[in-house]
């Protein structure tokens, strides 16, 4: 392990890729995979012909500057770019084989597939139990459903702290804990891939370490794919990193521990020592 | 300007001048219409009450027996000797300086007519105190169940009432017919579904229930025969809603007190219903108010036992109830003169008279009630699916954007319009165009209801758009349609803010006389509206005409007796609105 430390930097970026070793070294099948993206906010190019797949039950992370179209990227997985009325989306996505830009393809499902947590925790202002269960409800999920809360809960390391309030409002919640049940909330409907959009960034540093812990359980089950702005976060709980460069340029993508501490272009090692963005 | 000691006095001084002028003339403003609207009140209720011709002696009996065990009630709940202490002062020092500057006006100044200083204390220190020891003592937990208690029984007299009104016009054969065909089934099969835990139960629920309902329509001119109304009334609203009560007690308490607390009102209901038709008097609505008022009660009152605390609050309707009855023994016994209060059972049970003592509004509340009820539904449900589809469905580009924002201008210019103006489109749409007939109570809802709708839908819009996105995002993120988030996370975060919307258009629409007019609602009419095609008059417009007649008696007496009523059924109806969103509110 290399370190990586620039002299003029203020600030020691001194990062260390984790021990991810235990889920490196067995190639994986693909669960998501982009072929030629190309994403338009209006006349501005925002991704700008990214290709890459992303393997299944893996932490793969996109880090980037701001504005360099990495949660852009994030949203067009599961086609929340649609909501944004001057997206404009060319190429493939594929998720399970499938273009989910497809004509064929219901948004709609394709969300039933696919959770997401935000760089806000928004619970919805209702009971834990119902915000967990929220998916389950409009899915028409036809088991017993306390008994998915609990095992959501349980997964997303909330339980032992809300057991005895599950009818209190999620709002009462700390952030930390709110954004725990928001992954408990994605996770309950049973997804195949995890999408976070700088999860832990609204997060004191306690709370987010406490994320990071659960992220790297969740690998264990479902494909997470994380946006982040903190390199030492993407190099503790990742895998796999993607660079996004200014103008949604996808500049490297590789095992985590090979683009931190020995990337082949200029422009990562720059950004990653942070001599830029 | 910088000198080596410019800071020597301090940094210099900046002019708040103006504001502190605006300040004050806000204030003066606010209070100066505050107190002129409280004049005009205090006057309207002594002449609807007959309080300028009550003796002193009248006045001390009830202040003695009414309003001092109700204060000392509170006091009691409250437990705060500083409050107590506050209380005490207000009450004594008030009648001194009330009494005194009374006393220096009459004799320097002016006199004041039809005030003297014994109602100018009951109404300045008197009022005002005992309002403030309410809301008080309401805070204690004996204050609390007290009042809780009060409520229950007035709002089940109250909706009672209205639901008894309401039954007047629309048939009750055909309700007993969906009620038994279509409502019944429905919530059988949802609570089936709950129990079960099966969704497919709790889906089929609305088909069945519509089922029900166009069955019920088609049946009503096929069977011949039906129960009396007492018996439908009984088996519709009377036995469901005891069992709901049954079932809320039933899930804490066991078996014995889920049988009492249904079982006892359900008897006592039923027994007023057959007595009352046997004594002449309007049996469903004796059987409506009863068991809407004894059922909730004794749910609460074994909510209360449970709990065991605040015991003592349970007390508080027989204080009260003690209170008048002492204060009718005493001033009977020593024939004390008593007023002849214009408002009082008769007024409000009477057909409008030629002569002002035997005038009553009952007609005209009737009407009122009808046309209120039909507005909040129509405007609620109407407002609120204008504005999910204006915020939540309509993109913010392309042609229909543009369509949405043309009919946004026109909505926010809708709301501009002179009612008067309404009156006239609902004479021409409604009245004859489509033929619902001059001055009937439909036509009379249906043209309110376009009067304030886009009061409604502007409130529900801004209600809808203060919804955070981030929700929005969270629940499409999960796979909702925009049906589903719409219904699941828009609406209950922002049904306040839209119930607080209708509550203000409601409380316009109550008073409006002039759309009435227009579409040649009846002045005064003699018997209650029997059905949604029958004439009627309302509240407003009985009082306007009252206002006309020459004798003076109608001009104040029963003309006061009219605004005390409107205002006070205008109250409680925002005050149940109000109940109904903060519990909104604390849902979610």
């Amino acid at each position: 392990m290399s370190n990586t430390t620039s002299d003029d930097s203020l600030i020691t970026t001194e990062v260390q890729a984790d021990s991810n070793d235990d889920r490196a070294a067995p190639a994986a099948g693909t669960a998501v995979a982009a072929r030629d993206l190309d994403v338009f906010y209006g006349d501005e190019q925002a991704i700008d012909d990214v290709t890459m797949e992303i393997p299944e039950k893996r932490v793969t992370a996109l880090i980037g500057p701001s504005g360099c179209g990495k949660s852009t990227f994030l949203r067009c997985i599961n086609r929340m770019n649609d909501m944004i009325e001057i997206c404009r989306v060319e190429g493939d996505v594929e998720f399970g084989g499938k273009n989910v830009y497809d004509g064929d393809v219901d948004p709609v499902a394709l969300r039933r597939k696919i959770g997401m947590v935000f760089q806000k925790p928004n619970p919805f202002p209702k009971s834990i139990r119902d915000n967990v269960a929220y998916g389950l409800k409009i899915q028409g999920f036809d088991g017993d459903v306390d008994a998915r809360v609990e095992e959501s809960l349980k997964g997303a390391a909330l339980w032992d702290e809300v057991k005895d309030q599950l009818d209190s409002s999620g709002l009462e919640l700390s952030g930390g804990q709110q954004q725990r049940l928001c992954i408990a909330r994605a996770i309950a409907p049973d997804p195949e891939v995890i999408l976070m959009d700088e999860p832990t960034s609204a997060l004191d540093p306690v709370a987010a370490s406490k994320i990071e812990d659960l992220i790297d359980d969740l690998a264990e089950e479902y494909t997470v794919i994380i946006v982040t702005h903190n390199m030492q976060q993407a190099a503790r709980i990742s895998d796999r990193t993607a660079v996004f460069l200014t103008g949604g340029e996808l500049v490297e993508y590789d095992d985590t521990a090979k683009i931190f501490e020995d990337p082949e272009e200029q422009r990562v090692e720059d950004y990653i020592t942070g001599k830029f963005g | 300007m910088a000198t080596d000691n410019a800071n020597a006095d301090g940094f210099g001084e900046v002019s708040r001048v103006r504001g502190i002028v605006f300040e004050y003339l806000s204030l003066g403003a606010s209070v100066f219409g505050l107190v002129a609207l409280g004049v005009l009140l205090v006057y309207v209720a002594i002449d609807a009450f007959d309080l300028a011709n009550a003796s002193p002696e009248w006045l001390l009996t009830y202040f003695l027996t009414l309003v001092v065990p109700f204060l000392a009630f509170c006091l009691y709940s409250a437990d705060d000797a500083a409050v107590t202490r506050r209380a005490l002062g207000a009450l004594g020092g008030g009648l001194v300086a009330v009494a005194a500057l009374f006393t220096a006006i009459e004799a320097l100044v002016v006199p004041i007519p039809r005030l003297n200083w014994q109602l100018a204390y009951l109404f300045v220190v008197a009022a005002p105190v005992t309002a403030y020891l309410a809301y008080v003592g309401s805070g204690g937990r004996v204050g609390a169940v007290g009042f809780g208690l009060l409520g229950r029984l007035v709002g089940g007299v109250a909706v009672g009432l209205a639901a008894g009104t309401l039954f007047l016009v629309f048939d009750p054969l055909l309700w007993f017919l969906a009620y038994t065909l279509g409502v019944l089934p429905a919530v059988g099969l949802y609570a089936l579904g709950r129990l079960r835990s099966s969704p497919r139960a709790q889906t089929a629920t609305v088909p069945v229930g519509l089922v029900g309902l166009v069955a019920a329509a088609f049946l009503r001119e096929v069977v011949a025969t039906y129960p009396s109304d007492l018996l439908i009334y009984l088996w519709t609203i009377a036995i469901p809603v005891a069992a709901a009560g049954a079932l809320l007690v039933g899930d804490r308490r066991g078996r014995t007190a889920a049988v009492a607390v249904g079982g006892a009102p359900l008897v006592v209901a039923t027994a007023g219903g057959f007595l009352a038709s046997s004594a002449g008097l309007p049996a469903p609505t004796v059987l409506l108010v009863l068991v809407l008022t004894g059922v909730p009660t004794a749910v609460y009152v074994s909510r209360v036992v449970d709990a065991g605390e605040g015991l003592a609050g349970l007390g508080l309707p027989f204080l009260l109830a003690g209170g008048v009855i002492a204060g009718a023994l005493v001033v009977q016994t020593f024939g004390f003169p008593t007023p002849e209060p214009w408002l009082d059972g008769s007024f409000l049970t009477a057909a409008p008279s030629r002569t002002p003592t035997d005038a009553g509004l009952y007609p005209a509340i009737v009407g009122s009630v009808i046309i209120i009820a039909l507005v909040a539904v129509l405007s609620f449900a109407l407002g609120v699916g204008t504005s999910v589809f204006l915020e939540e469905y309509t993109p913010g580009t392309g042609p229909l954007g543009t369509l949405t924002r043309i009919l946004q201008v026109n909505v926010a210019n809708l709301a501009a319009v002179p009612s008067v103006v309404y009156g006239l489109l609902g004479l021409g749409l409604f009245a004859n165009l489509l033929g619902l007939g001059i001055g009937t109570a439909v036509t009379a809802a249906l043209t309110l209801s376009l009067l304030i709708l886009p009061i409604t839908i502007i409130s529900a819009q801004e209600a809808i758009r203060s919804v955070p996105d981030d929700l929005r995002r969270g629940s499409d993120a999960m796979g909702a349609t925009r049906w589903q988030t719409t219904k699941n996370v828009v609406l209950p975060e922002a049904m306040p803010g839209i119930l607080t919307g209708t509550i203000l258009a409601l409380g316009r629409a109550i008073g409006e006389t002039a759309p009435l007019i227009m579409i040649g609602a009846a002045t005064t009419v003699f018997r209650a509206p029997d059905s949604l095609f029958s004439r009627f008059s309302a509240m407003p417009m009985q009082i306007y005409t009252w206002a006309g007649f020459p004798q003076a008696d109608f001009r104040y007496g029963v003309v006061a007796a009219g605004v005390i009523t409107l205002l006070i059924i205008l109250v409680g109806m925002n005050g149940t609105a109000i109940l109904l969103r903060n519990r909104a509110e604390r849902g979610s």
